[in-house]
């Protein structure tokens, strides 16, 4: 089964020292073979952007922790497509494909008087505004086919002009143009991963990995067998949330789930015996998609998902 | 400033492959490389090792497309500087980061928490290279239509800096204006809770050229990457900074000037000049034609290169303010110049930065004689093509400047504003 947690900078990691002691916490994390690591806090049980910015975090984060896929929390209501399709393609680019992105709509009344008042949305407006969110960011890298680039110095051929294109995305928050400046990522988009017990659970939109909050096994099994016939959550990879209500014995008797997700933002220690009592999982030194056995999206301009 | 910290800054502009358009191309060049992380960990580490201040990643906010085909001859893909620079950090303990982020199409929350992070994951190292955008196509990508003009831009950029510096300035404990969260621009209720920059915030850099980035910089700047061609060029607009610096009440010395210098270096000057013959030629006509085309927004591709400039139909379709081109191409227009030639001329002289050709001895000369003459405070190098330059000036100009103590040995400090001799924030 899967493994999966959170991290982010405790409070009291300030001054050299306490960088001194998050990094260290990183790498016993790496050590105990995490298969996915979440960079973000927790807020009543949500998980929330965290207290280092998280597409300036995830590419130092990377270098500490080393075979892992790593997903960046994310204001969803806050961010601009154009932004966060470049900076994550550059990511996915730099950690070799094991780069993952979680938009999130918890804790926004904060955060939305941070951005200022134009920001402030109703909850009911949130999902819509999430799902347009992402599909402006996805619409970006289809701007670019995956094997756009040739680099051949001897012909003086760098890309082909034919796969780069203006893709005029128009929702009913965002618009953009294109092409984005940056090539497509390898995994052709980085891994979504959402929360399923974020205001976002009312979109549509397919997940690459979902989390699942639940308090019994039979609650487990039933909701799980809802999800697969959902469109946002039948190809996810479904992690139970475990470590308060559900115990990590209970989850793994839950038929059809993937793995879990230790909430409370866990130490090396607990992730280690957690690790030590799950099912093992494949070694990857692959992609995040490879890890998890994702296909690659299919661009929608040419139809196809080159691996 | 100490003199072990020396008198020459040095900062290292590594956008993609390098300074010359066509130099991707040559033999030792490695274009595949700027995809890859060990490629940056490389880079860093070496210019960590040559006791530069800083890193410097530009950007833009638009594809690199004129009028919707994007060139094929072309290098573009220039990935994300906070990613860059982050993956940077990782590998490296005291040279500075800076990226470039425009405040036009941002929100000073996001800014702040972006270069907060940078700040915390280097211990100290950010440096922000404020710009505002001027691209037509931009605003685009951000679901504008129009351009903000330009005395607005700048207005609009004053504002985002003082805002971000309340969101700073709170997670530091530094004392800030909060009146500041509210203004002509921005509508902030409150601030982010988010890990507190070492550095009190990032050094603030800056790039301004007209009048209002001149007023703009004077009262924000701590440091100013600006094109400067020629010494008088360097010394007339070091002097000008200086004064507009001290006018605003502050000290000229925390102002450093570091103009663009690309470089091409030859064991002798012939074979200086016969890198760069050969790295100009690599740019093949249409290189050089699909170059001009994203300057202008306009596909030239679509004509004959050997022909005359089609200037009523470029007037009516390029995405650039037709006044400008129109400027821009006049000469050609008015002498019949082909549309190749004119390209091929303009593909040698990128972004009217200064460009030495010489021995490692020469560049030390000349670096020496502008330091000396207070046309600058140091240079932001842009290697002819990378990484070859890159390790050439490490290897061979370096020693030279540190020999002639211009150039710190070691690092004063951990910081960037260490580097710069900037002192703590107040």
């Amino acid at each position: 089964m899967y493994l999966s947690l959170s991290i982010d900078l405790a409070p009291g990691e300030t001054g050299a020292e306490g960088f001194r002691s998050f990094t260290t916490r990183l790498r016993d994390i790496d050590a105990a073979a995490p298969d996915l690591v979440i960079l973000g806090g927790e807020r009543d049980g949500a998980v929330v952007p965290g207290r280092i910015e998280g597409l300036v975090n995830l590419p130092w984060v990377t270098g500490q922790i080393a075979r892992a896929a790593v997903a960046a929390a994310l204001p969803a209501l806050h961010g601009l497509p154009f932004h966060v399709a470049r900076a994550l393609s550059a990511i996915d680019f730099v950690s070799g494909g094991r780069a993952g992105w979680m938009p999130v709509c918890a804790n926004h009344d904060a955060i939305d008087r941070a951005y200022g008042a134009a920001y402030a949305i109703a909850d009911g407006d949130a999902p819509a505004k999430y799902d347009d969110f992402i599909r402006a960011t996805q619409a970006l890298w289809d701007s670019w086919d995956q094997d756009a680039l040739i680099i051949d110095k001897a012909r003086g051929d760098y890309l082909d002009s034919a796969k780069v294109r203006r893709v005029e995305y128009r929702g009913p928050y965002f618009a953009t143009m294109g092409p984005l400046n940056a090539a497509r990522p390898p995994q052709g988009y980085p891994l979504l991963v959402r929360d399923l017990a974020d205001l976002s659970s009312a979109s549509d939109l397919p997940a690459d990995i979902a989390l699942l909050d639940v308090e019994s096994v039979a609650e487990a099994e039933a909701t799980i067998v809802r999800l697969r016939q959902a469109p946002g959550t039948a190809g996810a990879v479904i992690l139970l949330k475990t470590g308060g209500a559900f115990a990590l014995e209970a989850a793994m008797q839950v038929a059809g789930a993937d793995g879990v997700h230790l909430t409370g933002l866990p130490d090396a220690r607990t992730v280690a015996a957690a690790r030590a009592m799950l099912p093992a999982t494949p070694e990857s030194d692959g992609t995040a998609r490879a890890r998890f056995g994702l296909a690659m999206p299919t661009n929608p301009f040419t139809q196809k998902a080159l691996v | 400033m100490s003199r072990a910290n020396g008198r020459l800054h040095l900062w290292a502009f590594l956008q993609g492959i390098g300074f010359f358009p066509g130099g991707w191309r040559h033999a030792q060049a490695t274009p595949e490389a700027v995809f890859d992380r060990a490629y940056y960990e490389r880079m860093g580490r070496m210019v960590e090792a040559a006791r530069f201040d800083a890193i410097v990643f530009g950007d833009q906010l638009q594809g690199r497309d004129a009028a919707g085909r994007t060139p094929g001859r072309l290098a573009i893909p220039t990935l994300d500087p906070f990613t860059l620079l982050s993956a940077m950090a990782s590998v490296t303990e005291h040279v500075g980061l800076v990226a470039t982020v425009s405040t036009t199409y941002n929100e000073p929350a996001e800014v702040a928490a972006k270069f907060a992070a940078l700040d915390y994951v280097s211990q100290g190292r950010a440096g922000w290279n404020i710009v505002t955008t001027a691209h037509p196509n931009s605003p685009w990508n951000f679901g504008e239509t129009e351009l903000l003009e330009k005395s607005l831009r700048y207005k609009r950029a004053a504002a985002f800096v003082e805002a971000a510096d309340v969101f700073w300035g709170t997670a530091s404990g530094r004392k800030v204006d909060r009146a500041a969260l509210d203004s002509d621009w921005f509508q902030i209720e409150d601030t982010l809770d988010f890990a507190a920059p070492p550095q009190g915030r990032p050094v603030l850099v800056q790039a301004g050229q007209s009048g209002d980035g001149r007023d703009f910089a004077a009262k924000t700047a701590e440091a100013i990457f600006c094109p400067a061609p020629t010494m008088e060029a360097g010394k007339a607009y070091r002097d000008d900074m200086r004064a507009r610096v001290a006018e605003l009440g502050r000290d000229p010395d925390g102002i450093k000037i570091m103009p663009g210098l690309a470089l091409v270096i030859g064991g002798t000057e012939a074979e200086a000049h016969a890198r760069h013959k050969a790295v100009l030629e690599l740019a093949d006509d249409v290189l050089c034609v699909e170059y001009l085309s994203e300057s202008i927004g306009y596909d030239l591709t679509q004509h004959r290169l050997d022909g005359a400039f089609p200037i009523d139909d470029i007037v009516a379709h390029c995405e650039f303010p037709a006044g400008d081109v129109s400027k821009m191409l006049a000469p050609a227009v008015d002498a019949g110049t082909s549309i190749k030639d004119f390209c091929q001329a303009y593909a040698r002289k990128p972004r009217g930065h200064g460009i030495f050709v010489g021995t490692p001895e020469q560049m030390a000369d000349h670096m020496e004689s502008w330091i000396d003459a207070g046309a600058c405070d140091g240079f932001t190098l842009q290697p002819g093509f990378m990484p070859l330059e890159l390790e050439v000036f490490c290897e061979e100009v370096v020693p030279l400047l540190q020999h002639r103590e211009l150039l710190r040995r070691d690092y004063q400090g951990p910081t960037l504003r260490d580097h710069l001799g900037l002192g703590a924030l107040a």
